[in-house]
């Protein structure tokens, strides 16, 4: 149970995410950034960007929220992520469909 | 000319197309299968979703032997669906839209439907009947909308039979409603099952409780009946089966030739994953003939959740001038067939 001196302080968790380059973590920053936190989650979430380093702070009264929100963000992130990684490479694979990982369903 | 990637991901299946002019370049898909008696849940879905999806967007390009280059437009499905099988999507979408900075477009998931319907059976006007396991509308286009006049008050049609085929422990491969289809068959004996028509709507949970209490009278939930005031019949799976498609078929028919006469509409077009069951398409066909219409329907590649339809739908609306803001690329669960301004058509 929650302990008394606990109530009304806020658990908050800051993620530093760095990307290969400030275009891949502008990308990502715009991409994350359209999502809120459902209402009834009581969390706030909020992205900023500092070069090529993504800067993620959560904040609510209780903790297992917070790790709600910050485990549906990482999920999005590592999506967005092997995204960037697959079909961001510049010139490299502009022939994009060469690569071997897929089949016709 | 428009050349248009579409991405779906609203349910189980997750599927990206490419559409250029209306002719079709590729169009990819995997289904989330779970097992015999179990339904398909939002994570677990969305986890399938997120190993498939990027396999599958370098397939399209593959089979459409194109560079990212040749894309005018970016298309996602905005909803309605579960969240995070949508989310999955229309992340992947953003990332793409911005690595190649291409415009961005949510496209509505039954809109989408219609549209790959309509361009690929060359329906002009036709009432639809969008029948799928999330949705169950009547729908007419009058004056720049879809127009709903006639759904489902509870469960959509394809929910009905999904969880029939899991009571009675139906594979899910490659689906509940194809191995309903197959052993309704071989059913004979016709089960009288309630009918429940409600004006223009339709209700199926009703019926889907019934049929449940006679596949598995274990289960009954009205624990008043004493057991030994009634011996039920023991009825065959084959024949639940038969009269389960005979009546709720029978009651979109009944629904969906109402709208025609309504309208004054000879066209019927049949949308959705459960419009590739034969069985509705032979009723539909009969009802048409009778009143000198014409039934329009398509198989699964198009008919199932498809990325494709996404693109075109995504590719007509894009070529009409619709564009979205890149703040706006959320998803929603909820967002209904009419709310979409249908700019894109001018009848």
């Amino acid at each position: 149970m929650v302990q008394p001196n606990s109530i009304n302080k806020t658990n908050e968790s800051t993620i530093r995410v760095p990307f290969d380059s400030a275009r891949h973590a502008e990308i990502a920053f715009r991409v994350l950034s359209v999502d809120l936190e459902p209402h009834r989650n009581f969390v706030q979430k909020k992205l900023s960007l500092e070069g090529d380093v993504l800067t993620v702070h959560f904040s609510a009264d209780q903790v297992k929220n917070l790790r709600t929100a910050i485990t549906s963000f990482f999920e999005c992130l590592l999506l967005c992520q092997d995204t960037i990684k697959q079909f961001g490479a510049p010139t490299l694979d502009q022939n994009a469909g060469t690569q071997p990982s897929a089949h016709t369903a | 000319m428009v050349c248009a990637l579409g991405i779906e991901g609203s349910a189980n299946k997750i599927g990206i197309g490419i559409i250029r002019d209306g002719e079709v370049l590729a169009n990819v898909r995997r289904t989330y299968i779970t097992p015999p008696g179990e339904g398909f849940l939002p994570k677990e879905t969305a986890k399938h979703h997120r190993e498939e999806i990027l396999g599958l967007v370098q397939a399209s390009l593959k089979e459409a032997q194109l560079k990212p280059a040749d894309l005018d437009v970016i298309c996602y499905t905005k909803g309605p669906g579960m969240a995070p099988p949508l989310l999955v999507g229309a992340i992947v979408a953003r990332t793409l839209s911005l690595l190649w900075e291409k415009p961005l477009l949510g496209v509505n998931h039954c809109v989408g439907h219609i549209e790959m319907g309509r361009h690929i059976t060359g329906a002009q006007n036709p009432i639809v009947l969008y029948v799928s396991g999330g949705n169950t509308q009547v729908i007419a286009y009058s004056n720049q909308r879809y127009r709903i006049f006639g759904e489902t008050i509870d469960i959509a049609v394809g929910n009905c039979l999904d969880r029939f085929a899991r009571i009675i422990k139906l594979s899910n491969d490659p689906s509940p409603g194809y191995n309903i289809e197959q052993l309704a068959k071989k059913g004979n004996t016709y089960v009288k099952l309630p009918y429940v028509v409600k004006g223009m709507d339709v209700s199926f949970s009703g019926i889907l409780s019934h049929i449940e209490d006679l596949a598995d009278p274990s289960r009954r939930r009205n624990k008043r009946k004493k057991p030994q005031d009634e011996v039920d019949p023991e009825y065959s799976k084959e024949d639940l089966c038969y009269s389960l498609q005979e009546t709720i078929f029978a009651m979109l028919v009944e629904i969906t030739e109402r709208a025609m006469a309504h309208c004054g509409s000879n066209e019927v077009l049949i949308v959705g994953g459960v419009g590739c069951n034969e069985r509705l398409q032979e009723m539909m066909r009969i009802m048409c003939e009778e009143r000198g219409g014409k039934l329009f329907a398509t198989d699964e590649r198009y008919c199932i959740d498809n990325g494709l339809m996404i693109a075109h739908a995504g590719a007509e609306m894009f070529r009409a001038g619709t564009r979205m803001p890149f703040e706006e690329s959320f998803v929603t669960q909820r967002y209904r067939t009419d709310e979409v301004l249908v700019s894109w058509r001018t009848d």
